[in-house]
């Protein structure tokens, strides 16, 4: 089973000096707070914000050689979360075959947003996931925590 | 004419990646075969870390972005065949990376930067023009990396 999940927004962590891309599913019940790095944030928020940048960013490009081949993304599935890592999919239609291709949930992501194809989570990840530990945490956050990458 | 009969087009090496201490970036050294021309890049932190890692060989846990790009292109049957650094204006350099998918090339436009972390990954060459190797935006190079304390450069140069 998957579940389509819709990009929040991204929040900074100052404890880790990290951004946190905070998915949800259609019914705001379920929540997947997925750490990455500051390009990887930028390249989302870029995204996000619908900011074409003056020179294609390392996901434009990307999604730049994939058109140009007439690939066309059909999907990100964030697959596994194991050890705190999680680990996604990039689905491709190429020819008349579907790939599935290894992928960092940022890169996934970043991808998925500038092909506007959807995302999708596997139910067992958000089983997996701690709800708690993550509550948690948000409990000591401070308002001003909350920069302008929210959404 | 085949790329390496085309004379406009000298081939690069990735000598290193410095780090610039006073602005945080990180310069990538290109050097012709001859080691006559030097031709500097400044990129992003995430870009150069990139470069560097491809350089050292070394094969990170989870796939970079770059990894994933060069995975794309083997999954889709597709060759990085080479990358061209083809302008260069108020400083900013331009490239194009050039693949080829069933005997027909396509050429992306991408950063310089984009462009040589695919390019080491796909072991394909890279080249720039003669025209942006004379308008190189490293006309103070020498005297800028003279001052650059060796330590400064670290374990990243190679």
């Amino acid at each position: 089973m998957i579940t389509q999940m819709n990009v929040r927004g991204l929040l900074f962590d100052p404890y880790n000096n990290a951004y946190i891309v905070i998915l949800r599913d259609e019914q705001n019940s379920d929540m997947l707070p997925i750490w990455v790095g500051k390009s990887e944030a930028s390249a989302i928020s870029f995204a996000l914000e619908n900011v074409a940048p003056p020179r294609p960013l390392t996901h434009d490009f990307m999604k730049s050689i994939l058109d140009n081949v007439d690939a066309k993304v059909l999907s990100a599935v964030v697959t596994d979360l194991k050890d705190n890592t999680y680990y996604a999919k990039v689905h491709l239609w190429h020819g008349d075959s579907e790939y599935s291709i290894d992928a960092r949930p940022s890169d996934a992501i970043a991808l998925a947003l500038r092909a506007e194809a959807p995302i999708f989570t596997k139910e067992e990840v958000l089983q997996k996931q701690s709800s708690e530990e993550l509550e948690r945490w948000l409990e000591n956050l401070k308002p001003e925590d909350f920069g302008k990458f929210e959404t | 004419m085949s790329v390496e009969q085309n004379t406009d087009l000298v081939r690069l090496k990735v000598h290193g990646v410095l780090v610039d201490p006073n602005t945080d970036t990180q310069i990538v050294i290109l050097r012709d075969e001859n080691n006559a021309d030097v031709l500097p890049i400044w990129v992003g932190t995430a870009e150069g870390t990139s470069i560097r890692l491809a350089l050292e060989d070394v094969v990170p846990p989870r796939p970079m972005s770059h990894d994933l790009i060069t995975s794309l292109s083997t999954h889709l049957g597709m060759k990085i065949s080479h990358v061209v650094v083809t302008d260069v204006q108020n400083n900013t350099y331009y490239a194009t990376v050039h693949v080829s998918l069933h005997g027909l090339e396509r050429t992306v436009d991408a950063r310089p930067s984009d462009a040589i972390a695919v390019a080491l990954r796909a072991k394909c060459p890279i080249y720039v023009t003669q025209d942006v190797l004379k308008r190189r935006a490293g006309d103070n190079l020498d005297a800028w990396l003279a001052k650059l304390d060796p330590k400064e450069s670290g374990s990243s140069e190679t």
